[in-house]
Order: C-alpha cells, then structure tokens, then sequence
C-alpha cells in the first residue's frame, strides 16, 4: 500500500494499526497514556517522512525508538519505569483485556518474559510481523528473531506448567 | 504444526486493550500542525537502495575510454608521437596495429590576465590562460578501424613584457 498523504488514507491505517501498536508499544511503559503518546509521535513521524505504509519493520522500529528515547527523556519517569517493571507495581494498567483466571496467568507468565522474547512475541502474534519484518525492526537477523520467538513460547509454557 | 500452537492459539485469543478513542483525533491535530516537535534524532532510517544510473553510465564511459588510451599507449611505439603532433598522417605500416593518424587542437577560449610578476622577478609578464580541446586519432591501416580521444588542455603563457 503506497503512503499516500491524504485524510481518509491515514485515518484507515492508523484505526487498523493503532490497537498493535499501542501494545508494541505498552512494553515499555506502564500507562496506556504514555504508550498512546508514544503512538501517536512514532506514526506522524513516519507519515510525514513519506515512508511506505507497508514496511512495517520500520514503522515498528520507529515506535521501538521513540518509546527508548521516551524513556531516557524523563529520568524520573525512567527510574518509575524500572521499578515498576521489576516489582510487578499492582498499579499498572493492563495490556490485555482479560476474560477469565487463564488469561490472567497467561498475562502475568508474558510480563515475566524479558523484554527482548516479550517484543519479538508481541510484534509475531499481535500484529503479525514475519520474522523478516521483526529483524528489520529490531535490527536482528531472522535466525535470532525466530529463536527468541521459540525461547519465549518455552519459557511461557513452562511458567504454566509450574503455576 | 507445532509444540507451541495450542499456546499460540491461547495468546491470539488475548485482546488487546483498544486505545482511547480520542487519539485519533490527536495524530489528526498533530498531521495538521505545520511542522513536527525536536526529535532526538534517534530515528531509524528507511533502508532504500539507490541507483543512481547517470553517474553508473558516465562512470563506464570514462573507464571505458581511460582503458583505450591505456591500451594504445601500451602497444604504440614512443617515435611515433611526433607524428601525431605533425598532425601528418603517420606512413602505413603492415602489422596489425592501430597508428597516429593526425592531432586536432581546437582553443575556444583566450583570456588575457594582465601583466603579473611571477616568482617575484622583476621582468614584467604578461599571462595568457587558453583553453583547448585536444583530439588525437589513431587508425587500423589493415581493417579502417578508427579510435579517437578527446581531452580538454588549459594553457598559460607567460610573454614577456618589455618596459617601453
């Protein structure tokens, strides 16, 4: 799809591409908040660059780096961040609308992952990257995508298992 | 099929919480504004090949011709320049080989600098700079082939300029 810069073409990708990349997104923050706003400054970047709506590793790399640059921005935020994510803070705002007590587990097994298995499994099942756009993103290469992709799938069934 | 698609199929059954229904509005507010807020330059760059196929093409033609002139450097006996700077056509000879055919020198342009004192001396000279298209021709006496290169030459004289 060509990135054409008119009013209904940003408005259908960005409904169609918002809710995945908010949650690509949410990885680094705790608030839905910040993870909109990260959101909203990575897809006005990358549409007034002009760049192909289609290559979505670099839009997803775009939001990856605006999300780090977000988090270094404000020291203080980083260091809520941080705290937040390596004592599980009860006030974080959940990523996943949960349904029943397995998807609870199954999203405190996923917040568990480290951050580099978690983002390669939010971009293959959430918004269905292929392993080529995913080492795009994250400037990997497939085989270390792929493997990630499999060591967090592990990792996961074996956090349900014990639980 | 794999050992991890019933955890798959449990994943993709997570929804995502939707965004808030008001950041569409935002990004619209945000495409409109004239210009974007200071970036941190941490921006990933688009990986874009391009080709640029003039410079591809006048880069071929200059190696191309730099190789010719190597070439019949290379198998041109060294007696045979002041032929070409004779500008007479060099005697035929029977091998197979290109020869001197004639050197063309075309000025097209002339300008007088003025008179300059060059080296600090003190005999006045005046400064000619011309600009010259030289072109050098060699023939295949035995098939008619032809080559002929063209170069550009920029000349300065120096003439000495008496004091009366």
């Amino acid at each position: 799809m060509e990135n054409v810069a008119t009013d209904e073409n940003w408005k259908t990708c960005f409904c169609q591409l918002a809710p995945s990349l908010v949650l690509f997104a949410r990885q680094w923050t705790r608030s839905a908040a910040d993870a909109e706003d990260i959101v909203q400054e990575a897809f006005v970047r990358f549409w007034r660059k002009q760049h192909d709506i289609a290559n979505r590793g670099l839009l997803y790399a775009t939001v990856r780096s605006i999300a780090l640059d977000f988090i270094r921005r404000d020291s203080r935020r980083a260091r809520r961040e941080s705290v937040a994510m390596s004592d599980g803070d009860p006030k974080v705002e959940p990523a996943f609308a949960i349904e029943d007590d397995s998807q609870h587990a199954l999203v405190a097994a996923l917040d568990s992952l480290p951050i580099e298995q978690r983002e390669v499994l939010v971009m293959k099942i959430w918004n269905e990257l292929t392993f080529v756009e995913i080492a795009s993103a994250l400037e990997i290469s497939q085989n270390t995508a792929a493997s990630r992709y499999r060591y967090a799938l592990a990792a996961l069934k074996k956090n349900l298992a014990t639980t | 099929m794999n050992d991890f698609s019933e955890l798959e199929d449990q994943l993709r059954k997570l929804r995502p919480v939707q965004p808030s229904a008001d950041l569409v509005t935002r990004v619209e507010r945000a495409l409109a504004q004239e210009s974007s807020t200071s970036t941190a330059g941490l921006l990933p760059r688009e990986r874009r090949f391009q080709f640029n196929w003039l410079s591809l093409g006048l880069g071929l033609a200059t190696a191309t011709a730099l190789v010719l002139f190597a070439f019949v450097r290379m198998h041109e006996p060294s007696k045979k320049m002041p032929a070409v700077v004779s500008t007479s056509p060099a005697p035929a000879i029977a091998n197979d080989q290109l020869v001197a055919a004639g050197l063309t020198q075309v000025v097209y342009h002339t300008r007088d600098e003025g008179v300059h004192f060059p080296n600090n001396s003190g005999q006045p000279m005046r400064r000619v700079r011309s600009h010259t298209r030289d072109t050098l021709q060699w023939r295949n006496p035995k098939t008619g082939a032809t080559l002929r290169i063209s170069y550009p030459r920029e000349e300065v004289s120096l003439t000495p300029v008496s004091g009366q």
